[in-house]
């Protein structure tokens, strides 16, 4: 310190000075750039357009775009102070190999050369299929579409999921069974002008607020809002539906009881459209509303009122996340919602669709393109058809590509403690953070001969693990596209270059590709992710989500392109062989820990508006991280008197599996008696060794909103 | 002030959103934007399409009803402005209540109230704050203030923020030099859900009724007359409350202050005991002197700016801060020349005039203290315990140094200090408002040992060694608990201030 400062001579005035910026207006010289990238969000789904301000190859500011028809200018507090995140001190800057417990530095070319001898030295001795990979949602769709052709075609394993599974497997497979294809078929627009809009499972004020404005503009809708947590979203609601846990489906087959009993249903809709509904007529008889009242909680009355405002309703639009998404029973509650839609016909109109709010920022273009739970371009593995034509688009042998999907991320977790899965890479997600029962990954992770970790951010708690860590630029540093919750398109650009050696991961894909000696046959004559855009234009030609009118440019300048229109279905032609939506009949099960004497209380995750997933980026940003510095556990003030806790208490959460500790309480009517919530984020007081490895067996999505746990205060020894 | 805005208003256009510069050169209108590409578009709504007119300020509007808490505005204002991650001059509160399902969450989100009677302009010492007299916005010069931080005390809703990187204190200036060229504050601009807005509001009928500035979570208006008006939801419950009211922390030491304070204390006692006692030595005079200097002296280590102590004279017609200083100054002077007229065998009653300047001192810095954003300050306990303090101390002192002071006399005032903080303990264990029980709790509490302490020394020093004869230890244990007590008197005030987040801050 300066002995000026000291004496107060000097207030450090230039620093904290203001200037005109040409854009901005008046604002700290700090942040006054020199020139501006468009740009997309890199955080969630919604997909907000955005400009930064870069000055000095640095970016400075942020603001929201205005002319961006998602956001038309706003942003999140995320998005707000999204250039932090390039400049933060934990980004990966070279490739590091571990060496006796200890990572070296080490050149690309020795990095790259290892991983790809290591890789094949473990598929020769155990197999094709002893190679897992795990990737994301945050790539750019080109890197996505590029990364399936690697791995399926060039190394030849199945076994390849994203961290997607852990989000909205669920959506994607309940879109599968119902209407043959993934694909949500409204618009946020929808939200805008449907009468009626009931969110399920979904808070979006702390994890879309983007959306909270688009809803604000639609003063006549009715806002119905199911949770058992009053979120910052049900206090939005002009009818809360504060249900118990794991009771959404009872909820939506006793609205759908209540439209059939009273004909509120779409009967030529029914007829021309779907299959299934004597079955489902017949199976919807015993959830009456007495019955759903007692599944679900609410009063009777309740329930014959929201029946009627759905069935009434002009336009209907149900909304849905991880409420939903993350059950054992995922996908079948999206088939349940989408049976609502289509038994009403509200459907493929302006403010009708059933609607999954996705999460990551692509994660979308990874469902498109990403060759895990499909082929490319919404194909199937079990279509011979849709397997030839991609053989031939890829001027490959047929043999070569896979008719089956290979194991889902849990599944390659729970291979590695088989030992069936040997080696592992893992790209731009933290599982250690993430992942459900820690312990059972640790194990895992403990089996493997070889894991690749390929990330923007060094050290964080999956990286630590590394035999070689592979640094990734990441948003903000790479070029190309990401397909928001509304299947619009939109441009990523390069706003600085990336620390240190780290390359993009479409660069690193391509180089490991060299190495492997596939480039030129999967990728020929490519340079760049615009090479890869191209060959997707034309992969993807004709398929649902067409791309094959879109450029670049075309993209850029219509501030994203919606595939399929500004909504799906409109004309009731579904993606399956006949046409027709299916209707299911969807049973209400228990979640798959109930509760006891030992463990009495239902654990719910989920997260806060200040921090996203597990916080190598958020956490990194000061104002967020000080916004928001660390976990609380909610309880209701009866099950505190109860345990004789008090507030800020430090608490532990233990469940059958493992414990959590130095939790600072929050006792709090947010929650109902019998329940609490622990956000996801954060590392060092992990919610994730609680929870437990129930997964969807169609999705294959873990049960993360529902344990039993018991709370105890955290003794001085285990801290 | 040039505004564009009242250029705009005198050429009657009310829709024009950006001047071009044409226009400006032709008024002489200076440093206004001149390049206006693609600028950043403010919605016609959130700012007022006219200057305030004579009568009438700027202010917000916060619409509760809007807000889902997202802190956008908080984020916002932080990148406008440059400031520490650590200092929000825009926050959002969290205010809950009812039972599940029935629960009630509610945010607030604030900046500067921008106060008709603004209680941090009022209380500076050195004119670092002024009120725009075109627009109402409270304003702070960073390089008048001198980092005395008195204005984050005299604040009820805990505005002002001082940044120790620079020295001084900051605050929201309703990003003033933003509305006069016609783009909203950034906090306005940010929020997705438009509940922040800037009005014209009419001074006088606000004064005569601002029942509109007050939310659940927030001080009442009456203090400072905040001019942001609230919308509130249609059916609050009665029983909201601060989502943060449990987690009540220590507030800063203030080490200078600590020993500024209880210092110049005991220095004046001593004079009025040098001033009043028969036995009065020059040895003694010289060195409560010294005692005086060494404290005044530490105090400037309180400013964030030492070396512009002297700019804290300034407003003595305003505030007690100045005032403090000034007769703590006339206080040393006339101490000097007392002490060096003691040395001269002139009679001791010259002692008279230091006396009263430095009671008349003590005064002014318990009124210092006495602020309503402060409420287990602002009784007259305080006025009482530095009294008694400057009593206790400096007659205690003096029995230290050989001076004949009747011990009966040291323990009377150690016992008036003693019955003074156990009434002062009672009252706020007593007390139905919140920030007075939270004191109570602190110090029965999270101090409480330190609490018993100071109760210990206290009687040790002031009663028990003093009768049995002991003087030097005596004025020793009676010095440290008087600093004790005012150490806590320092960390155990809970200060006013708007409900908060529950999770932001240190951990409990």
């Amino acid at each position: 310190m300066n002995w000026k400062r000291i004496a107060g001579l000097d207030t450090l005035a230039e620093q904290y000075s203001y200037a005109q910026d040409p854009v901005k207006g008046y604002v700290s010289a700090s942040k006054v750039a020199d020139h501006w990238v468009a740009t997309t969000c890199g955080y969630c789904s919604v997909g907000c357009g955005m400009l930064v301000g870069v000055r000095e190859g640095k970016a400075v500011a942020v603001r929201g775009n205005p002319a961006h028809p998602v956001n038309l200018g706003k942003l999140c507090p995320k998005g707000l102070s999204e250039h932090h995140t390039l400049q933060t001190k934990d980004r990966a800057r070279n490739p590091l190999l571990k060496r006796e417990g200890k990572f070296e530095t080490v050149t690309w070319d020795h990095a790259l050369t290892t991983m790809v001898d290591k890789f094949r030295a473990v598929q020769e001795k155990w197999g094709p299929g002893a190679l897992g990979v795990v990737s994301t949602g945050q790539l750019v769709t080109e890197e996505f579409y590029t990364l399936g052709k690697l791995i399926q075609l060039g190394f030849g394993t199945r076994n390849y999921d994203g961290n997607t599974t852990l989000c909205m497997a669920s959506a994607v497979a309940g879109y599968k069974r119902s209407f043959g294809s993934d694909g949500p078929p409204g618009s946020y627009a929808d939200l805008e002008t449907a009468d009626v809009i009931l969110l399920i499972g979904a808070n979006i004020a702390d994890n879309h607020p983007i959306l909270c404005a688009r809803l604000q503009k639609n003063e006549k809708a009715t806002l119905i809002v199911a949770d058992p947590r009053v979120t910052k979203t049900a206090m939005l609601a002009d009818i809360f539906l504060p249900v118990k846990p794991r009771s959404d489906i009872a909820l939506i087959n006793g609205i759908a009881h209540i439209l059939i009993r009273d004909g509120l249903i779409n009967s030529e809709y029914i007829k021309l459209h779907t299959t299934g509904f004597d079955e489902l007529k017949t199976f919807l008889e015993k959830f009456t509303p007495e019955h759903t009242a007692s599944v679900t909680g609410l009063p009777i009355e309740t329930i014959e009122r929201v029946a009627m405002l759905y069935g009434r309703a002009k336009a209907a639009f149900i909304g849905w996340t991880m409420g939903v998404n993350h059950s054992t029973q995922g996908a079948e509650t999206v088939n349940a919602i989408n049976n609502l839609a289509l038994l009403t016909g509200q459907l493929g109109r302006p403010g009708a669709s059933p609607f999954s709010i996705t999460g990551q920022c692509n994660a979308m273009g990874s469902r498109e393109t990403s060759f895990t739970t499909g082929l490319p371009g919404y194909r199937k593995f079990e279509s011979s058809e849709d397997r030839a034509e991609i053989a031939a688009l890829w001027n490959v042998p047929v043999s070569r590509i896979p008719d089956a999907r290979g194991m889902a991320y849990p599944d390659i977790i729970e291979g590695a403690i088989a030992k069936k899965i040997r080696a592992l890479w893992i790209i731009a997600t933290n599982p250690v953070v993430s992942f459900p029962n820690y312990d059972v990954l640790k194990q895992a992770f403990g089996n493997l001969e070889f894991l690749v970790v390929q990330d923007g951010f060094h050290p964080n708690p999956t990286s630590e693990l590394a035999d070689l860590v592979l640094p990734a630029a990441v948003w903000g540093e790479k070029e190309g596209t990401y397909t928001n919750s509304e299947r619009r398109v939109s441009k990523v650009n390069k706003i600085v270059e990336p620390p240190g050696a780290a390359k993009s991961d479409f660069d690193i894909f391509l180089a490991v590709a060299a190495k492997l000696g596939v480039r030129d046959e999967l990728f020929p004559g490519w340079t760049g992710p615009r090479d890869a855009f191209e060959e997707w234009r034309k992969v993807s030609s004709g398929r649902l989500c067409d791309y094959s009118a879109m450029t670049w440019e075309s993209i850029e300048a219509a501030g994203g392109i919606q595939w399929g229109g500004e909504r799906l279905y409109k004309d009731g032609q579904f993606q399956t062989a006949d046409g027709r939506a299916k209707l299911f009949a969807i049973e209400c099960e228990p979640f798959p820990e109930q509760p006891n004497q030992n463990f009495p209380l239902i654990l719910n995750t989920g997260r806060t508006v200040e921090h996203w997933h597990t916080r190598t980026k958020t956490g990194n940003v000061a104002i967020l991280n000080n916004m928001s510095p660390r976990a609380w556990l909610e309880m209701n003030p009866r099950d505190a008197k109860k345990l004789d806790l008090k507030p800020h208490d430090k608490v532990s959460v233990v469940s059958r599996r493992s414990r959590v500790d130095g939790v600072e309480l929050r006792v709090t009517e947010i929650v109902a008696p019998g329940q609490i919530f622990m956000p996801f984020h954060f590392a060092e007081t992990n919610v994730n060794r609680a929870t437990q490895s129930a997964f969807d067996p169609i999705s294959r999505e873990p049960n993360y909103k529902q344990c039993s746990v018991k709370v105890e205060r955290t003794s001085e020894r285990s801290v | 002030m040039s505004l564009p805005l009242l250029e705009r208003a005198i050429h009657g256009d009310p829709i024009t959103r950006y001047t071009d510069g044409a226009a400006c050169s032709a008024n002489g209108l200076v440093n206004l934007r001149l390049i206006p590409p693609t600028p950043e578009t403010s919605s016609p709504s959130l700012i007022p399409d006219r200057l305030p007119e004579p009568g009438e300020q700027y202010r917000f509007h916060f619409d509760m009803t809007k807000c889902i808490g997202c802190r956008c505005c908080e984020v916002a204002c932080s990148e406008q402005n440059g400031t520490p991650a650590d200092q929000s001059w825009r926050r959002v509160g969290e205010i809950e209540g009812g039972v599940y399902p029935f629960t009630q969450r509610f945010y607030l989100s604030m900046g500067c109230n921008h106060c008709a009677d603004a209680a941090c302009l009022n209380g500076c010492p050195v004119e670092a704050y002024t009120k725009s007299p075109e627009t109402g916005v409270v304003l702070h010069s960073s390089d008048a203030c001198i980092g005395c931080q008195y204005c984050t005390w005299n604040c009820p809703y805990g505005v002002p923020q001082y940044n120790p990187e620079r020295g001084v204190v900051a605050k929201c200036d309703m990003c003033h030099n933003r509305l006069a060229d016609g783009d909203a504050p950034a906090c306005a601009n940010a929020c997705p859900q438009e509940a922040i807005q800037i009005e014209i509001v009419n001074i006088a009928d606000w004064v005569a009724d601002h029942s509109a500035a007050n939310a659940p979570g927030l001080p009442s208006s009456h203090h400072t007359v905040s001019t942001t008006r609230i919308t509130l939801p249609g059916e609050l419950g009665p029983e909201l409350e601060k989502a943060n009211h449990t987690r009540v922390h220590p507030e800063h030491p203030h080490w200078p202050l600590v020993f500024m304070l209880t210092l110049t204390q005991l220095s004046v006692g001593a004079f009025a005991g040098l001033a009043l006692l028969r036995s009065a030595r020059p040895l003694a005079a010289v060195a409560a002197l010294l005692v005086a200097f060494i404290s005044l002296g530490a105090s400037t280590l309180h400013l964030g700016r030492p070396i512009y102590a002297y700019r804290a004279l300034k407003m003595w017609r305003r505030s007690w801060l100045s005032r403090e200083v000034l007769l703590f100054g006339m206080f040393a002077g006339s101490a000097t020349a007392f002490a060096a007229a003691t040395m001269f065998g002139l009679p001791r009653l010259a002692g008279i005039p230091t006396m009263l300047l430095g009671f008349a001192g003590i005064t002014a810095s318990a009124f210092i203290y006495l602020v309503p954003a402060r409420p287990s300050w602002n009784n007259w306990h305080t006025l009482v315990d530095f009294h008694l303090t400057g009593l206790l101390l400096g007659s205690a002192f003096l029995r230290a140094l050989g001076v004949d002071v009747p011990a009966g006399l040291i323990a009377a005032f150690a016992s008036g200090q003693l019955l003074n903080q156990l009434l002062k303990l009672l009252r706020l264990m007593r007390s139905d408002e919140f920030e007075l029980k939270a004191s109570a709790r602190l110090l029965s509490q999270d101090l409480e040992r330190i609490f018993l302490a100071r109760f210990a020394l206290l009687v040790l020093g002031g009663i028990a060694l003093t009768l049995a004869g002991y003087p030097i230890p005596a004025f020793v244990c009676a010095l440290v608990g008087e600093l004790t007590g005012r150490y806590l008197f320092f960390v155990s005030v809970v200060p006013r201030n708007m409900a908060l987040p529950w999770a932001g801050g240190r951990a409990a």
